[in-house]
């Protein structure tokens, strides 16, 4: 049985400077499943994850046309309402970008930053879901020992992972990664893919890939994107 | 051609380097002098005077022979004026680089610019017509005082903490910007919890040129509340003496070689009060930093 469509974009057109990017895609992304968002350079894959967190509004001389509708309790709503408000947005869409990018504070800080910023949570709570995050990103028996010391200072692939823990920790229903294991040995990538694998049965994956091998390993829908249209849907055969 | 780039290659790193020791070489020749001519001076009588120092500091007894006054006014003036400058200057300079819209920006920009260009005399006879102003408005209660410089001087230097947040702000990367934002922070939590720590080292830049400037301006204090004798200020509202002033004013009425001296060694104590200011501005910078971004 297919599961019910977690967010749907309708006739979406996205241009930067001039340049159109996304050209009326209507896509639909299945719950709890990931979906592998596949396509040559420059065919819109990053640009459409950024329309499903609303982040591209924060680069100046971009315009976007259409609809963007995500479930949330059983209803849709449509994430561009004015009523809709973004940090809620963001808080429930996480994402991880394809260079990995810590804050200049500790480890702890970097992965506990969303939840300060949300508030409202104990201290002794906040540390409980910094180690459930970092054990589930398989960083923990790393960075247990110097959790205070300087995020920077941690490997790229440590960093990625790091990131990946950060965007866990608000327990997002959609996660989305820009290319996140681009910059990972071949172990790491096949740790994180097991994470992503084992995240889908709590959250939708919208995964932008170059690796074939990857997609066909780990995804159960394939949005194929060319010129910023959608070209091809199928499933991982 | 290929000898033409060849010399290019060579020449640019050499005038360069040649640029950059003769500025070294300058300042080591500037600070030099003054030692050589002022060292002999240097010593608790130039401060303190004929006054025990204990008493001096604690306001038991006036220091009617020494630099105290001039060094107490002179730190009154930089750090009442600083202060007035850094929220300012910084909130302005936050909201052109993060709130304002093209058009405001553009104008703001050229505005600020040409109050970065302003004369220091002009910004003091500003504030002196202020005074005059003000005066007459309350007969008899305000009149030229340390309050009145510190405002002027703070309006001398807020271009420069207003530019250099500006810019230290811009400068970050994209990726910088939208991290927080990812992660669900609002505009001003952006602000406040990213990007002015990591904004930090540009803005010290800033106020430590703000306070070089307030220690070293001569002309915007004359016209708004020095004096030659003052003793130390008691309040925001009266007359002061200060240490670029005494400079000054020696250089030009000297009438021996020793009372000369006494100038040159007041410059070295004006460098030194601005030295530790510089490391007061970097050491608050680490604490800052380290309490933004590393405090669990």
């Amino acid at each position: 049985m297919e599961n019910a469509v977690k967010i749907r974009t309708e006739n979406l057109c996205f241009s930067y400077n001039g340049r159109t990017i996304l050209r009326n895609a209507s896509i639909d992304f299945a719950e709890r499943e990931i979906s592998a968002i596949v396509g040559p350079s420059g065919s819109g894959k990053s640009t459409l994850l950024m329309t499903l967190n609303r982040l591209w509004e924060t680069i100046p001389r971009c315009t976007l046309r259409g609809r963007v509708e995500m479930k949330v309790d059983g209803r849709y709503y449509d994430i561009y309402e004015k009523s809709y408000p973004v940090t809620r947005l963001r808080r429930q869409v996480g994402m991880v970008f394809q260079i990995p990018n810590p804050l200049p504070m500790s480890i702890y800080k970097n992965v506990a930053f969303p939840l300060q910023l949300k508030g409202g949570l104990a201290k002794e709570t906040v540390s409980a879901r910094v180690e459930e995050c970092l054990r589930k990103a398989r960083l923990w028996d790393e960075v247990h020992y110097r959790l205070h010391s300087t995020a920077l200072d941690l490997s790229g692939g440590q960093q990625q992972r790091l990131c990946i823990a950060r965007a866990l920790i608000l327990r997002p229903e959609v996660l989305l990664l820009d290319e996140p294991t681009s910059a990972l040995d071949h172990a790491t990538a096949r740790a994180i893919e097991e994470l992503l694998l084992e995240l889908k049965q709590s959250c939708t994956i919208l995964l932008v890939s170059h690796y074939l091998d990857q997609v066909t390993r780990i995804a159960d829908t394939i949005i194929e994107l060319h010129n910023g249209t959608l070209v091809r849907r199928g499933g991982r055969t | 051609m290929g000898a033409v780039r060849r010399l290019q290659e060579v020449g640019v790193p050499f005038f360069s380097w040649l640029c950059g020791v003769l500025l070294l070489g300058s300042v080591i020749a500037v600070i030099g002098y003054l030692f050589v001519h002022g060292w002999r001076s240097i010593g608790l009588s130039l401060i303190f005077g004929t006054t025990p120092p204990l008493d001096a500091l604690l306001m038991k007894r006036h220091v009617f022979n020494g630099l105290f006054p001039a060094v107490a006014g002179t730190l009154s003036l930089i750090v009442l004026s600083v202060c007035w400058a850094i929220p300012i200057g910084m909130a302005s300079g936050i909201y052109l680089a993060e709130y304002a819209g093209p058009g405001t920006k553009a104008f703001l920009n050229l505005f600020f610019d040409i109050l970065a260009g302003l004369p220091s005399i002009v910004v003091g006879l500003f504030g002196f017509s202020a005074t005059v102003f003000l005066n007459r408005l309350f007969p008899g209660s305000i009149h030229p005082c340390l309050l009145i410089s510190s405002i002027a001087l703070a309006f001398l230097v807020l271009p420069y903490i207003i530019r250099t947040t500006q810019m230290a702000l811009e400068g970050l990367p994209l990726s910088a910007r939208m991290t927080a934002l990812s992660l669900g922070a609002s505009k001003l939590q952006n602000i406040v919890h990213v990007l002015l720590p990591q904004s930090l080292s540009g803005i010290v830049s800033g106020v430590i040129l703000a306070i070089g400037r307030c220690a070293e301006d001569t002309a915007v204090i004359m016209l708004t509340g020095v004096v030659a004798s003052a003793g130390v200020p008691r309040s925001l509202f009266s007359h002061y003496e200060a240490l670029p002033f005494y400079i000054f004013y020696i250089s030009s009425q000297y009438t021996d070689r020793e009372e000369l001296a006494t100038g040159y060694g007041a410059a070295i104590i004006l460098l030194c009060i601005c030295l530790v200011l510089f490391l007061l501005a970097f050491v608050v910078k680490r604490q800052v930093s380290y309490h933004a971004l590393y405090r669990a």
